[in-house]
């Protein structure tokens, strides 16, 4: 008797859920649950009602005499999340790889313009680092250096893969991410993945579904890692202390003068005397300026998204927009990026074909501030150096200052340059059941992007720094990946067999093709005049285009018996156009097993706290053919001449009838030597796993253990110089390996009706080794290039001397070995071989900038409507190499520089305490070698985000909305660092970004 | 399915295509150009970096010995290393040259003279320049790898720097450059190109540096008569051909609006505004110029107080030889007290002196970079004026059109003094070394203040055997070292006289003994006889070369 059974699905804290699929599973009939969680469907007493829902414990129950069902789904165990591997999907708990699930949730709101930046330390094994640059890039490493080249992962976006991150894409669009770490799981990405697969796929609507979200957040930015420099009176004093050690006249500089005892014996400073101005043409009126103040600002970013979702049975469509704009804290840097994406697809022939196609498109302007060289100038530049002369020109540099630029310049003179990038990424597809299971899917992809800049260079006067001329710059290129996917899948499953086949094929093509031209000489310095047809000397113009293409055959299979072991094997045949004609293809094998050791009944009796628990292993191997597109050929450029500021031109143009200027006659120079034996480089990758869950899933985690090695790496290694020029070549020539373990753990408990807590830590830590090299390309990396090298040590290891603290007397100086410039007050060197002289042979390792371990931390606790979670991220154990000591320690190493504060406080004969070397006005002890001074401890504990949230839903029950919160969140709160790290922020230690904090307030609401 | 594979290079082309005469006479061109394909850090179209700061005539300058560390260790020699990055850009840059002259004259070989009229030309022209680049490579390293054209690239790593004796060597470059006499014209239409003239002025060149013959350890141990002869012979064919002569003025050989006069004989021809970002200009001195306004970077080759105090002249208006050190020239930049060589104004900037010779423009220690280090001068012959049609900056560095002489026709003439005082025939010399004084001392007329009176206190005389010198061997000698110090003064070929002659370590040491008071950066700065004549063969080449190649000498 047929009846209509009516009900309610809710989560665990009695949410409802919309989007379940509800199945009478007898009769086949299907119903989705509203947005109020309910839902209506036909059926008999006595059939079965199966409820499902991507990430949720599938339940069932029989239809009985109740009308109005409360079902309540379990959403807790991630393991029955559907997880996608390449080209399939597979529950979690069926996987046999390494892959880690991000939990998008967690950083959703967290606002840096590039998701994967958020993910920095919340996925083992994954090291993420970025400086603060408004538009977002990250460099992301997988398990480690895995290669001399290019290190960076695939990603794969709704099934295309990319080289290019994520800072293109609208963080909300993202559904979920996978990280596929180890061979077993990426190999089926073949060729490229070796350095690991990011895989992302976007919201899609479903059937059922019908949504407008809006996101919109405000946060406001603060610089905090400014270093401290010495103001224009300490610069002087600095400087006087420095030539008195010397025993050298302090007044015999061109800026300050010194009222002081004229004793070198007992010298006593009474006074530093700053002049009215430091110029001779008295424009530049003495000043204190505080040039990090003078650059930074605090400044305001904005986010906001709107997404419209609509789905039924005939199709699905999906259409959001975001606008991202972050003014960054060096003023006049901003960064403005739109995107927008379209997805849909349609349901035809009873549902046998399936049409769709996702489109994406992204744009970008980003203001061209030399930041790098702003954030440096900062530190350079002298305090007493005015902004503005008096006559309202630019300050600068004058006499005894080195030549260096006034950063409020470039950023003024530059504010009016922009970047314009663009991005089209998406592809049509079409999914035929040919019969029940056996599904043909193709899929052609486009993925173009491209920059257009004019920028215009004014002329200046600043300090004794002048250009007399301008020039207006256009540059355009545009890269393009075509991407055509053809996949045919067949599953078949029985009570106790289920296996899954696909076997493909993928064609990608890529072109890049750039050009830019410039004239100088323009009669007004204004970006609406600046054009290049405006410019009336010294035309200039080039361009040039590369393009490859890659080919693959593939094909994957997995065998599950019983729920319980578990099996996959792959094998990937890729061809790439940058090799050999004999080595185009590699073969790219992969195998993996898993035993649900939970299933067995002999744990489920003696251990009945294992809610789950599963071994795997997994071996690979992956392919990188990341080297010039035509690497293989021996070619000649036509080269005229080249911008040869800061190197040599390597020009082909000669005056060789010494008229001096006009057309010049031209030759051609090598560029490459070409080697057609070159083939895939190959990483081999072994993977043991255990994933276990305890006390009914309150307590789960994984374990993983790792040896991957890469093998004939591919390097242009330097060589013999007698080959001259255009010997670059392209050679498999080195191997290395790395090990490592990762864990991660994570309780979620809830304690009343009210509370939820999850704890998630995890903690990853590598070893990387260089095991093979050609010898004659030792010197190329850190070592002696003899005794010393680094084979059997990490990439990143650091070669140099051994400083041993500071000669304190005079009889410590006489007791050391011959050490060219030691003195009192001198950083004394090891003499680490024992001959009695201090010379290049005494370096050795003396440190690895890589770090010993990476961790995170993330406490999520909900009470009722609230919610509060807060994110710890560190890394332990890895050393940097400090360059900021050379201003901030010494006075000699760039004696026409502004210095640090830590200079007032060098060693003197009356400070005989410090550790830092007494100034100087010369180097004769050579104290800018790499040696340990200048190591320091990298290690840091972040609070990398904190967030409260508000949920309105129960507060505007009366109005139609889905979801409503509100949040308040900060980013980059706090910094624990050793204290032997000097500067300010171990986690960029360079001119970099800063990386600000970030306040922010958000609403999130769903109709 | 390989189509799909099948990559075409874009925009490039392969060797077999340049085989044609028309690419042929390009890459002549391509090799010709790599005589000026320079920058700061490596230069060779300049050997300021080796030939100046190394002689005790300049301080390396900049803001400090950290600045362009590499250099301060050249300058210092005890701070040299055999790993410095620098050095071994310099010998890789240097066998860059050499490569585009192989390339070129494998294709030009091919050719037949049908097919390229000029072939035994162009031969000519590439062997000279590749003498020209061994000839530097030859006197920075002392014995590196000799590759010519019928060397096979794959056969590269098997020619070591021993594989020739260092007269052997030596003789590698001369037959290049006695080719190159044999078969080039007397005039050539391009005036970049190499002649008759300037191969036989450079072949002179070499001869004379390798008839100071060196033993193993660098020690001269003879001088070699027959070489001498042949100087004399080659330069003397160049001194009666009539193509040359000294420039009126001593400035005209430093001044754009006279580049190619009469007494260029082989010169760098620079440009600009010809269709390049920044000019084909001459970067191997982008270093050099003052920290005014007007230019603005980087205050490097600073004349030292030895060189100041060496354009000292006695009452007599000749050379002090033992006595110019003793005092320091000029303290407070007065002078107008003393007797001054005038080729002290066209070489050095000194604090109160009209500006590479406009009188309106003072040089002032402002413009100095860091004078409590490197003093108050800075070097005026690489320079131009910032109005001058060959000026280019291109921010932060500048630098100019200006040509760079290889060789010009006083180098010639002391040649040949040279030669024929070692021969014993010094009174021949006598007049040579005497015309170059002469033209010294007429070049007066730029170096005016703006009232129209000298800048400086000009005397400088003649030798006057009996009158005001006795002319002996041995004087002659001193004088033609004093006079080829103050004539080539700052223009990079000082240290290599200086161990041509067999006299580096104690010159040198003795500049130091006195210079380090002066110029602290010096205070340890030591030459170490047997090992410091020439640079150590760079540690990565010995490496690349898998032990192939031996090092130098006490390195």
């Amino acid at each position: 008797q047929i009846k209509t059974v009516t009900g309610t699905v809710t989560d665990q804290q009695n949410n409802a859920i919309e989007g379940v699929s509800v199945v009478v599973v007898e009769s086949g009939k299907t119903a989705i649950t509203d947005a109020k969680g309910r839902f209506s469907i036909q059926g008999e007493s006595g059939q079965t009602l199966k409820f499902g829902y991507v990430g949720a414990v599938p339940y069932s129950l029989k239809i009985g005499n109740a009308e109005n069902l409360t079902i309540q789904l379990d959403l807790n165990n991630s393991l029955n999340d559907v997880v996608v591997t390449g080209y399939q999907k597979e529950r979690k708990k069926d996987l046999t790889g390494a892959v880690s699930v991000v939990n998008v949730q967690e950083i959703k709101d967290i606002p840096l313009g590039n998701p994967i930046k958020a993910l920095q330390g919340r996925v083992p094994g994954v090291f993420i680092s970025a400086d603060g640059a408004p538009n977002g890039g990250a460099s992301v490493r997988i398990r480690g250096i895995g290669t001399l080249g290019n290190n960076d992962p695939l990603y794969v976006i709704d099934g295309i893969p990319t080289k290019r991150g994520l800072q293109e894409l609208n963080q909300n669009d993202i559904e979920s991410i996978q990280v596929l770490k180890d061979a077993s799981s990426a190999t089926i990405y073949g060729s490229r993945a070796a350095n690991g697969v990011i895989i992302v796929t976007t919201k899609r609507a479903r059937a059922g579904y019908s949504r407008v979200d809006f996101d919109a957040s405000a946060s406001l930015q603060f610089y905090t890692s400014k270093l401290k420099t010495l103001n224009a009176e300490e610069r002087g004093r600095a400087y006087w202390q420095a030539a008195v050690n010397d025993r050298s006249d302090p007044n015999l500089n061109q800026i300050y003068k010194y009222e002081w005892n004229n004793n070198f014996d007992n010298p006593v400073l009474n006074r530093v005397v700053i002049p009215e101005f430091i110029d001779a043409a008295k424009t530049m009126r003495s000043a204190n300026t505080n040039w990090f103040d003078e650059i930074s600002q605090q400044s305001l970013l904005q986010s906001y998204n709107v997404s419209i979702a609509n789905g039924n049975e005939k199709g699905n469509s999906l259409f959001s927009l975001s606008y991202y704009d972050n003014k960054g804290i060096i003023r006049e840097t901003r960064d403005k990026k739109l995107t927008a994406r379209v997805n849909s697809d349609y349901s035809l022939l009873n549902g046998k074909l399936r049409i769709g196609e996702n489109l994406s498109g992204t744009y970008m302007k980003d203001v061209l501030i030399p930041t790098g060289d702003v954030t440096g100038l900062s530190q350079i530049v002298f305090s007493v150096v005015p902004i503005y002369t008096v006559n309202g020109g630019w300050g600068g540099p004058a006499a005894g200052m080195a030549d260096r630029q006034n950063p409020v310049r470039l950023i003024e003179d530059n504010k009016q340059n922009f970047n314009n990038f663009w991005r089209v990424f998406g592809n049509v597809y079409a999914e035929l059941q040919i019969i029940p299971n056996l599904l043909l899917k193709t899929s052609y992809a486009i993925d173009y992007n491209g920059n257009y800049a004019r920028t215009l260079r004014k002329s200046y006067t600043s300090g004794f720094l002048s250009d007399p001329s301008n020039a207006v710059n256009t540059n355009s290129n545009y890269d393009g990946n075509r991407i055509w996917q053809n996949t045919l899948t067949y599953s078949i499953k029985s009570e106790k067999h289920q296996a899954d086949f696909l076997i493909a094929q993928e064609q990608i093509n890529t072109i890049y093709q750039g050009f830019g031209a410039s004239r100088q000489g323009l009669a007004l310095e204004n970006s609406d005049y600046a054009y290049l047809d405006a410019g009336s000397t010294n035309k200039d113009n080039g361009g040039n285009g590369t393009s490859s293409a890659l080919l693959s055959y593939f094909a994957k299979a997995n065998y599950t018996y019983n729920d319980r072991y578990l099996f996959s094997a792959t094998i990937r045949r890729d061809g790439s156009s940058r090799f050999g004609k004999e080595n185009q293809f590699g073969y790219f094998p992969a195998f993996s097993a898993g035993w649900r050791l939970s299933e067995e009944q002999f744990i489920k009796e003696s251990l009945p706290v294992v809610s789950d628990l599963k071994l795997r292993y997994g071996w690979g191997k992956n392919g990188n053919q990341e080297i010039a597109n035509n690497a293989t050929y021996t070619l000649y450029s036509a080269v005229y001449g080249t911008n040869a500021i800061g190197n040599y031109d390597g020009g082909t143009a000669y005056d060789i009838t010494g008229s001096n200027t006009g057309q010049l006659p031209s030759g051609f120079a090598l560029i490459q030597q070409g080697n057609n034996t070159l083939k895939w480089e190959e990483t081999s990758q072994h993977n043991i796993g255990l994933d276990f869950a305890l006390l009914r899933n309150e307590l789960s985690g994984s374990v993983d253990y790792f040896i991957k090695k890469t093998s004939d790496i591919l390097i242009s290694p330097a060589y013999l110089a007698v080959i001259g020029e255009g010997g670059a070549r392209f050679a498999n020539g080195a191997s290395m390996q790395n090990k490592g373990l990762e864990f991660l753990l994570s309780w979620s408990k809830k304690i009343g009706n009210n509370w939820n807590i999850t704890l998630t830590g995890n903690a990853a830590s590598y070893r990387n080794k260089v095991t093979e090299l050609p010898p004659e390309i030792l010197t190329s990396y850190p070592g002696n290039g003899t005794d010393k090298n680094i084979l059997g040590r990490p990439i990143t290891s650091i070669f140099g001397y051994v400083a041993d603290g500071i000669f304190k007397s005079a009889a410590e100086v006489n007791a050391h070995a011959t050490q060219p410039g030691k003195g009192i007050g001198r950083i004394r060197y090891k003499d680490l071989n024992g001959d009695g002289v201090i010379d290049a042979l005494d370096r050795d390792y003396i440190g690895n900038s890589a770090p010993k371990w990476i961790y995170g931390l993330n406490t999520s606790i909900s009470y009722k409507d609230f919610d509060l979670s807060f994110f710890l991220q560190g890394v332990q154990g890895s050393m940097v190499n400090n360059g900021y000591k050379y201003l901030t320690d010494f006075s000699s190493l760039a004696p026409g520089a502004n210095f640090g504060t830590r200079t007032l406080d060098a060693f003197t004969p009356q400070n005989s305490s410090s550790d830092i070397p007494s100034l100087t006005l010369v180097d004769r002890n050579n104290e800018g070698r790499t040696s340990t001074y200048f190591l320091e401890s990298g290690s840091y504990l972040k609070l990398r985000n904190i967030q409260l949230g508000y949920n309105l839903q129960n507060a505007l029950k009366n109005l139609k909305v889905q979801r409503a919160r509100v949040f308040v969140q900060a980013s980059n709160v706090f910094t624990i660092k050793s204290k032997s790290y000097t500067a300010t922020d171990p986690e960029n230690p360079g001119n970099a970004y800063p990386i600000p904090l970030i306040t922010t307030v958000g609403l999130n609401v769903s109709f | 399915c390989s189509k799909v594979l099948d990559e075409k290079p874009q925009g490039v082309v392969s060797s077999e295509d340049l085989n044609t005469p028309e690419n042929a006479e390009k890459m002549v061109i391509a090799a010709y150009s790599a005589l000026g394909n320079d920058y700061w850090a490596t230069p060779y179209s300049s050997m300021w970096a080796y030939g100046s700061i190394r002689s005790g005539d300049a301080y390396k300058g900049g803001d400090g010995p950290g600045d362009v560390g590499d250099f301060n260790a050249y300058e210092t020699f005890n701070l040299n290393r055999v790993d410095l990055g620098n050095a071994d850009g310099t010998w890789f840059r240097l066998y860059v040259a050499i490569g585009r002259v192989n390339d070129a004259l494998g294709r030009v070989n091919n050719l037949t003279t049908a097919e390229l009229p000029n072939k035994t030309i162009r031969q000519g022209e590439l062997r000279f320049l590749r003498g020209h680049f061994y000839f530097l490579l030859k006197i920075l390293f002392k014995r590196v790898p000799f590759i010519d054209e019928t060397i096979a690239k794959t056969d590269y790593d098997k020619i070591s720097n021993v594989d020739l004796s260092d007269q052997q060597l030596w003789d590698k470059i001369t037959a290049d450059f006695r080719f190159a006499a044999d078969n080039l014209p007397d005039v050539q239409a391009d005036k970049g190109r190499a002649t008759r003239f300037a191969a036989k002025s450079y072949l002179a060149k070499v001869l004379l540096y390798q008839a100071y013959v060196q033993d193993d350890r660098n020690n001269v141990t003879t001088v070699d008569a027959a070489k001498l002869t042949e100087v004399l012979t080659l330069t003397d064919e160049v001194i009666n051909s009539g193509k040359y002569s000294l420039s009126t003025d001593y400035a005209n050989n430093f001044l754009s609006r006279f580049e190619n006069g009469t007494e260029s004989v082989f010169a760098i021809q620079y440009s600009k505004d010809d269709g390049t970002p920044n000019g084909r200009t001459d970067n191997g001195h982008s270093l050099n110029y003052p920290m005014n306004v007007e230019y603005g970077c980087c205050g490097f080759h600073t004349p030292s107080q030895n060189l100041v105090n060496a354009f000292k002249t006695s009452t007599s208006g000749l050379p002090l030889f033992d006595s110019y050190n003793i005092v320091n020239t000029a303290a407070g930049d007065d002078f107008k007290t003393e007797g001054f060589d005038p080729r002290l104004d066209h070489s050095v900037a000194i604090p109160g002196h009209p500006y590479k010779y406009r009188p309106n423009f003072i040089f002032q220690i402002s413009w100095t970079r860091a004078p409590q280090i490197y003093g108050r001068f800075m070097s005026l012959k690489e320079v131009v004026l910032p109005d001058d049609p060959a000026f280019k900056k291109f921010p932060p560095f500048m630098s100019s059109s200006k040509n760079w002489d290889i060789i010009r026709y006083a180098d010639v003439l002391l040649f040949k003094a040279e030669a024929l005082i070692e021969l014993g025939r010094f009174n021949e010399a006598l007049p040579l070394i005497n015309a170059i004084r002469t033209r010294a001392s007429n070049s007066t007329s730029l170096l005016k203040q703006a009232d129209g009176s000298d800048i400086s206190n000009y005397r400088i005389n003649t030798y006057q055997p009996g009158v005001n010198c006795t002319w002996s061997q041995t004087y002659a000698r001193e004088a033609l070292r004093y006079e080829r110090r103050m004539e080539f003064a700052m223009e990079g070929y000082r240290f290599f006289d200086l161990v041509r002659w067999g006299i580096a370590a104690e010159y040198l040491n003795a500049y130091f003994s006195v210079e380090k008071n002066r110029a602290s950066h010096l205070r340890d700065a030591v030459f170490k006889k047997n090992r410091d004549e020439y640079l150590p063969i760079p540690l990565n080449q010995i490496n690349f070369s898998k032990g192939l190649y031996k090092q130098n000498t006490g390195w």
